[in-house]
């Protein structure tokens, strides 16, 4: 490419992601900004007098902590099961051949569109129903919502996987029966750290569902307030008249948090994770 | 649309062969499956029991606030979902607002992505930058745009407009109301921010995927950037923006927190999920309000197929 254009493109390129960005920086400014300037007729871009009142009162209401807590586990049970079944499930998928596979996959994409809303009162009946057997994964617990991520969580984990599993050529798995290896070596130790960039992929996006999760969370946990999770905690400072922006910004940007450090963590695997998802 | 799950023929046949040159027994088969399958029926139990149980109610008349009145209706709450006015608005407040969303977001995230998939210093935190919004969490994406943004009186969108004005010396700066003056635009500029990241990331991986020996042959062969893009690139990049576009529709038709958030379903902007959270929650109507779940699905595969022809077509007219 000539070289103009290119220095043009790059401006561009750094112009757009600072107006995208801009928001996110407005977000934890008024996090940060003292209260009788977050909400002023001219709003200014910067604060000569940052503090972290808005953050303190974020934390100590209520036991952010302990919701925060919360949120991290459920999100990271989600994860790793989620990705241990998924793995599991496309390799079936996609390796085994019977009746109705197609129309299985298809179903999985299907499940997904139901929208949430008109999910949650049979699964809050299915969910009293199975805690009156394990209560563990009954109402109230964190278990029940376990076990509602991960069926929204799964679909899609699976249906990334599975371009992945297809990319594994049938000539290797052939090849580990000749040498010896029992089905069960070969997916562990030759399958599972082909898919890798694929398991990276989904693990952030069922990461970012399950700490999202907002409906189900105030469906099924009703009376256990030490089960709740975080982001019922913002919704304390979301009030008919006089909203604390400050505070809630703050829970904003703490919420952010995790998820930003996770992404990080993956960043550079996230996109040719993305891209194996395609090839099948 | 890539919905054909099946691999190619040519794949399949292959994999059809056994391994040793007499196939096993059907028992050994199951044998050697026999490890993968309760991942597959736990998945089946998990996803697909709660779809049935939303298919079941949507047939039946079970309102909770009559109790007695439960019974076998047919398909009297789908013929209420489809004449009801509210719903029907809902109906077409959800298309527009899938199509417009999912549309721009696609255009803006291929821009974006070529735009990335150059080298340039910094790259990795420009990167960054323009993934972020991605990463909030909508309820808070959507009280950051509604409180922060389009307030009129403390807003940024306004507080610019105000610095605009003063610094050519003008007084009486035009004040718009966003919410209330283009509530519908408001919702989806606020969820475009949100999803374009998503939409530049698949197709980012595509881009990143195309086999680099074949654009560097055309272009010693003299090819240009734009005749690069059309006879190459965007062949290759189809399938990603097929695939952007299925699971964009999919996440914008059920989009809940930004409508409930920005404007309540007011002004005329309940989507389907939004009155289907009213019917449920506030009418604790079940059985109606599944019916309407079910709809948003046909809606959702119906959406997502004409999203991606509209994308698809419109490029690919350029090319002939």
């Amino acid at each position: 490419m000539r070289r103009p254009g290119r220095l043009i493109a790059e401006l561009v390129t750094v112009v757009v992601a600072a107006v995208v960005a801009f928001p996110l920086y407005w977000m934890v400014l008024t996090a940060l900004k003292p209260a009788d300037e977050v909400i002023s007729a001219d709003p200014r871009p910067w604060t000569l007098a940052p503090t972290l009142d808005s953050f303190t009162r974020a934390l100590t209401v209520q036991s952010f902590g302990r919701y925060f807590l919360n949120s991290l586990v459920v999100a990271l049970v989600v994860v790793v099961l989620s990705l241990l079944m998924s793995f599991l499930a496309a390799t079936a998928l996609t390796r085994f051949r019977f009746r109705g596979r197609t129309t299985m996959l298809i179903m999985l994409l299907v499940v997904q569109m139901v929208p949430v809303e008109a999910l949650t009162v049979p699964l809050f009946f299915m969910m009293r129903s199975v805690g009156d057997a394990v209560p563990l994964f009954g109402l109230n617990h964190l278990g029940s919502l376990v076990l509602v991520h991960l069926a929204f969580s799964m679909p899609f984990a699976i249906w990334m996987l599975r371009g992945f599993v297809a990319a594994v050529p049938v000539e290797l798995e052939e090849a580990a029966t000749l040498d010896g290896a029992s089905r069960f070596r070969f997916v562990w130790q030759v399958l599972f750290p082909l898919v890798a960039p694929g398991l990276v992929a989904t693990s952030v996006l069922a990461f970012i569902h399950a700490w999202n999760d907002f409906l189900f969370a105030k469906t099924f946990i009703i009376s256990a307030a030490e089960n709740q999770t975080l982001p019922l905690a913002l919704q304390v400072f979301v009030k008919p008249d006089q909203n604390d922006w400050g505070a809630i910004m703050a829970g904003s940007t703490l919420m952010t948090i995790p998820v930003l450090v996770f992404f990080v963590l993956v960043q550079r695997r996230l996109v040719s994770g993305l891209a194996g998802a395609v090839k099948g | 649309m890539s919905l054909d799950t099946a691999p190619p023929p040519a794949r399949q046949q292959r994999r059809a062969t056994p391994p040793a040159p007499k196939g096993p027994s059907a028992a050994a088969r199951w044998a050697r499956r026999a490890p993968l399958l309760p991942a597959l029926i736990f998945t089946i139990i998990v996803t697909q029991l709660p779809f049935v149980a939303t298919l079941i109610i949507s047939v039946l008349r079970w309102n909770s606030l009559d109790p007695d009145n439960r019974g076998f209706a047919g398909f009297d709450n789908y013929a209420a979902v489809f004449t009801d006015a509210n719903l029907r608005s809902s109906i077409v407040t959800t298309v527009i607002l899938t199509v417009v969303v999912v549309v721009v977001c696609l255009v803006l995230g291929l821009g974006l992505a070529l735009l990335l998939d150059q080298k340039f210093r910094g790259r990795g935190l420009v990167r960054t930058m323009l993934i972020a919004p991605f990463l909030v969490v909508p309820v808070a994406a959507a009280l950051l745009w509604k409180h922060a943004l389009y307030n009129p009186e403390y807003g940024l969108f306004n507080g610019a407009i105000t610095w605009l004005w003063s610094l050519f010396g003008a007084d009486r700066p035009p004040q718009p109301e966003w919410i209330s003056d283009m509530p519908l635009v408001a919702v989806e500029a606020a969820l475009v921010w949100q999803w374009t990241p998503f939409m530049m990331l698949i197709l980012l991986a595509g881009l990143q995927s195309r086999p680099m020996d074949v654009v560097e042959a055309a272009r010693i062969d003299g090819a240009t950037p734009w005749q690069i893009f059309r006879y190459l690139t965007f062949p290759h990049l189809r399938q990603y923006l097929e695939l952007g576009g299925l699971l964009g529709s999919i996440y914008i038709v059920q989009n809940f927190d930004a409508v409930f958030t920005i404007t309540s379903g007011g002004l005329g902007t309940a989507n389907l999920p939004y009155t289907i959270y009213q019917t449920f929650y506030q009418a604790h109507d079940y059985g109606q309000a599944s019916a309407a779940g079910v709809v948003v699905v046909i809606g959702s595969l119906i959406i997502a197929n004409f999203a991606l022809r509209v994308v698809s077509s419109l490029l690919k007219d350029e090319v002939k």
